[in-house]
């Protein structure tokens, strides 16, 4: 099969263009609702209350699995599209397949270390620390949730009506929101995590 | 098989876990806490842009302009509102 990679699948029509540009604009907002969170994060950080600080509840452990899980996630759905635009439908669904399985791997911590925390005593309303720190780690994993869950319907419509400019385009702005929520997690581990055990 | 890793973005799923490391560097060495920012600002920035380039082919398409335009402003006003919320909130300028 003769690939034109000037012009792949998912960008044949104008329509599609231009979804993908959309997708990008929309991506620009979820930068601003992010960077929000961030600046009330480093406003309350130091506001314990009497609770737990950061340093005294963030382990390492936990942190750098689910940092590499999203990473190599973000790594296998690069492939996908790769794949996608090599017409191999099967290796396509493969590597997303593997990325959602990756994506739940890395909620499951998560939502070990939400319990965790929890279990510690730095609950939602503990302090101002407590909620900005669960408010903004909580938005990101509700949108790998979400993630997950589109991923999953990709998938199947891919599988039933293969891959069209349509299916093709779809999947590439579900790859988009992935790599996107890939770099507010680099964001989390840096800013929050790093920084509060330094 | 080959033909589905390409160089490009196995270079950049390597150079993302490198980036990784050093940040943990923060984390394992004793180092102030200005050098520390400046190695997380440093690698967090440099893997967001290996995200957007390499994995997000954010410059392939005729709308690369509009794409980049977005991007940088929301960036823009990213900093913006980080850096003067530390500026009005903490740091009392």
């Amino acid at each position: 099969m003769k690939i034109d990679n000037s012009l792949p699948l998912e960008y044949s029509t104008e329509e599609n263009r231009l979804k993908v540009l959309g997708f990008w604009i929309f991506l620009g907002a979820e930068i601003m609702l992010f960077a929000t969170l961030f600046a009330t994060y480093f406003t309350l950080f130091d506001r314990t209350a009497g609770g737990p600080t950061g340093a005294e509840i963030f382990e390492i452990t936990p942190v750098l699995i689910e940092t590499i899980l999203l990473l190599t996630s973000s790594f296998t759905i690069g492939l996908g599209i790769h794949a996608m635009r090599l017409g191999n439908k099967k290796a396509m669904l493969s590597f997303f397949a593997i990325t959602l399985l990756l994506g739940a791997g890395f909620l499951g911590f998560e939502i070990f270390e939400f319990v965790t925390y929890v279990h510690e005593g730095a609950g939602l309303q503990t302090s101002a620390f407590t909620s900005i720190l669960l408010t903004t780690l909580g938005t990101h994993g509700a949108h790998v949730t979400l993630g997950l869950f589109w991923g999953l319907f990709i998938i199947l419509q891919v599988k039933k009506r293969g891959l069209t400019p349509e299916t093709a385009n779809k999947s590439f702005i579900f790859s988009l929101y992935w790599h996107f929520l890939d770099v507010v997690w680099i964001f989390i581990f840096s800013f929050i995590y790093l920084k509060g055990m330094m | 098989m080959k033909e589905l890793f390409p160089p490009k973005q196995v270079m950049g799923f390597v150079l993302s876990l490198t980036l990784t490391v050093v940040a943990l560097s923060v984390y394992f060495l004793n180092m102030s806490f200005a050098v520390g920012m400046t190695v997380l600002l440093v690698t967090a920035f440099v893997q967001a842009g290996l995200q957007l380039v390499v994995f997000m082919h954010a410059g392939e398409s005729e709308d690369k302009a509009a794409i980049y335009t977005n991007v940088y402003y929301g960036l823009a006003l990213a900093l913006i509102t980080v850096f003067g919320t530390l500026l009005a909130m903490v740091w009392d300028m």
